[in-house]
């Protein structure tokens, strides 16, 4: 199976510039970031808030600028691309946003903002663009009588259904989906679920799921990526690999079980997490860490693999 | 499609500033001030022009209903056609300068950086110009009139619109719809004209509108000191400045012009207050 998309060292350094009152910072959104991704696959990216999993996947879509690294989509060096090159290539590799509330231009009807695609490409559908847009809806479960709608006539779920028609009008092979469902109520989130997982076996996608939520990415994904204050810390070939970092552990344990009887009492994180402009030296998790001792606090871990399950710590279990 | 549902939009909203009372009634006089402005030459009784000094100063009744100046021209025709000249100038000025606003500070908005640095410098500047300087330089340049006031008054106004523009773009450029359109691969013009301008225009309308009010006193003060119409044109800053002559002797030369002028910019600032309300972008209009 060959990769559709391949992340090289991929970093993000923001820095904000010094002043006469202030001295100039810079933090490590995403530092060192490197995996493959095959064709048909799903890769969960799971951290808490801040770790840089939403920056991770700006830059992979080359939505922000990255400060280092490189991104192979589909055999084309992403980096390399001009503007022009890059606007053609969208076609193929598609997002779909967290915040759905946001996603839709206000002054857009369903139709104008689902045919947008189509007329930012200059695409030409096969079919008339009523009817294709009347399809779209139709594929992400809405009524085509809602076209004529507005995006503040439709609900939370509805939008996101909206969203993920636009992402699929050009018919990419590659979808990141930004924690698509962290701003709908469960309910709808199931479906929004529900829809993704038969849109990939109806068109043959490849997603890159991002989320915070470890217990839908084990449910959702085939590999997953756990990220801490921009680095990988671990990456799980399948989902009932054994976490090997402590981390990890932590956040498998967290997750809530829904069988009263295997229920047990969660035992929180300690401490804060770092502040990402003055990180520690060594482990960024080693004040948290349980097993940390003076080599985590001295010497960043480097990501080995055994088997195909990569971890990042001195100590893994 | 697009433009339809816009139309639709603005229809709307223009309704809905009728529907209150205060609406109704201040643009219902707006409606008749522009329609009195553009029929002057039929509406007017007299020759605006004409002199009759056998019947100077004389005071309102028939069939000079407001009375004469103080060569016998008739006020009411002067102030029908002072109308003309001041809502002309003051909307040909305002929509200068809302056009030329709304490019730099779209421009300024959208690509940041130096080049927004430099706009909002420069537009910062002629702010901190009295109109009345602004005023004087044009007609040290091209002489005193109409030319030089539409000019001062669209740069005395030029900051306002440029300012408020870019502020609406700054706050649209990060709302997830635009991050979403450039990921489908939208060119920036796309992005500017298709998302970013039809989402940012309702407020520096409604301030364009506001703003006609404020052009119409700053064009009376200019008219006022000479700098304006010159004569015979009438304009109603022009008309009150020779009416403080005969301030005892003739007051309606010097009444009238001043009521008309006080009117209209009342309208004016109520139906935009309305407009406000209905579009409801009270909160759009802080922080510019």
């Amino acid at each position: 199976m060959s990769n559709l998309l391949e992340v090289r060292d991929l970093s993000k350094r923001f820095t904000s510039a010094g002043g006469p009152f202030r001295k100039a910072r810079s933090m490590h959104a995403v530092n060192g970031v490197t995996f493959d991704l095959p064709k048909g696959r799903v890769i969960g990216v799971v951290g808490e808030s801040g770790c840089g999993k939403s920056t991770l996947a700006r830059l992979i879509l080359r939505l922000i600028e990255p400060s280092g690294g490189g991104v192979n989509f589909d055999g084309d060096d992403l980096l390399a691309k001009t503007p022009g090159q890059m606007r053609k290539l969208r076609a193929r590799m598609q997002m779909v946003f967290q915040d759905p509330y946001s996603a839709i231009d206000p002054r857009y009807t369903l139709t104008r903002a689902v045919a947008e695609p189509f007329e930012v490409q200059g695409v030409t559908p096969a079919k008339p663009m009523a009817e294709e847009v009347a399809d779209l809806l139709e594929m992400v479960g809405l009524n085509p009588g809602l076209a004529t709608s507005y995006p503040h006539q439709i609900s939370g779920g509805q939008k996101q259904r909206v969203g993920i028609a636009r992402a699929l009008a050009l018919r990419p092979s590659l979808l990141v989906l930004d924690e698509p469902t962290a701003s709908l109520d469960v309910s709808v989130q199931a479906q929004i679920i529900g829809l993704l997982e038969d849109l990939r076996a109806e068109l043959g996608l490849t997603y890159l799921f991002i989320s915070h939520d470890l217990s839908l990415v084990k449910y959702f994904c085939d590999e997953i990526l756990v990220m801490y204050l921009g680095r990988v810390v671990e990456a799980l070939p399948d989902t009932s690999a054994p976490a090997r970092h402590p981390y990890t552990r932590t956040l498998m344990e967290s997750t809530f079980e829904p069988d009263p009887k295997k229920r047990r009492l969660i035992a929180p994180l300690e401490g804060e997490v770092p502040s990402p402009f003055d990180l520690p030296p060594g482990c960024a998790f080693a004040d948290r860490c349980p097993k940390a001792s003076a080599l985590c606090r001295s010497e960043t871990p480097e990501l080995s693999a055994d088997n195909g399950h990569a971890v990042a710590c001195h100590h893994p279990i | 499609m697009a433009v339809r549902s816009l139309d639709a939009f603005a229809r709307m909203s223009i309704g809905r500033a009728f529907s209150s009372g205060v609406g109704l009634v201040a643009g219902g006089f707006l409606v008749l001030l522009v329609l009195v402005a553009l029929l002057a030459p039929w509406i007017a009784p007299f020759d605006y022009a004409a002199q009759n000094l056998m019947n100077a100063n004389a005071a309102p009744a028939w069939p000079h209903l407001l009375g004469t100046d103080e060569f016998g021209r008739d006020v009411l025709s002067r102030v029908i056609h002072g109308a003309r000249t001041s809502l002309s100038v003051s909307a040909t000025a305002i929509a200068i300068s809302m056009t030329a606003g709304m490019a730099l500070g779209a421009a300024a908005g959208y690509f940041g950086g130096f080049f927004e640095r430099a706009v909002m410098t420069v537009v910062d500047l002629t702010w901190s110009f009295p109109d009345i300087l602004i005023a004087l330089i044009f007609v040290a340049i091209i002489g005193p009139g109409l030319t030089s006031t539409t000019f001062a008054i669209a740069i005395a106004y030029l900051a306002q619109f440029t300012r408020l523009t870019r502020a609406q773009i700054v706050r649209l450029k990060r709302e997830t719809f635009i991050e979403a359109t450039i990921n489908l691969g939208a060119k920036p013009t796309h992005i500017l004209l298709r998302h970013l301008m039809p989402n940012a225009i309702a407020p520096v309308i409604v301030v364009g509108m506001l703003a006609i009010g404020d052009g119409i006193v700053l064009e009376a003060t200019l008219g006022f000191f000479g700098l304006g119409a010159q004569p015979p044109t009438p304009s109603w800053g022009a008309m009150m400045s020779s009416g403080t002559a005969q301030l005892f002797l003739s007051p309606w030369v010097i009444i009238f012009p001043g009521v008309a002028v006080a009117v209209t910019v009342i309208a004016v600032n109520l139906f935009g207050d309305e407009l406000i309300r209905a579009l409801d972008i009270r909160d759009r209009l802080r922080g510019a």
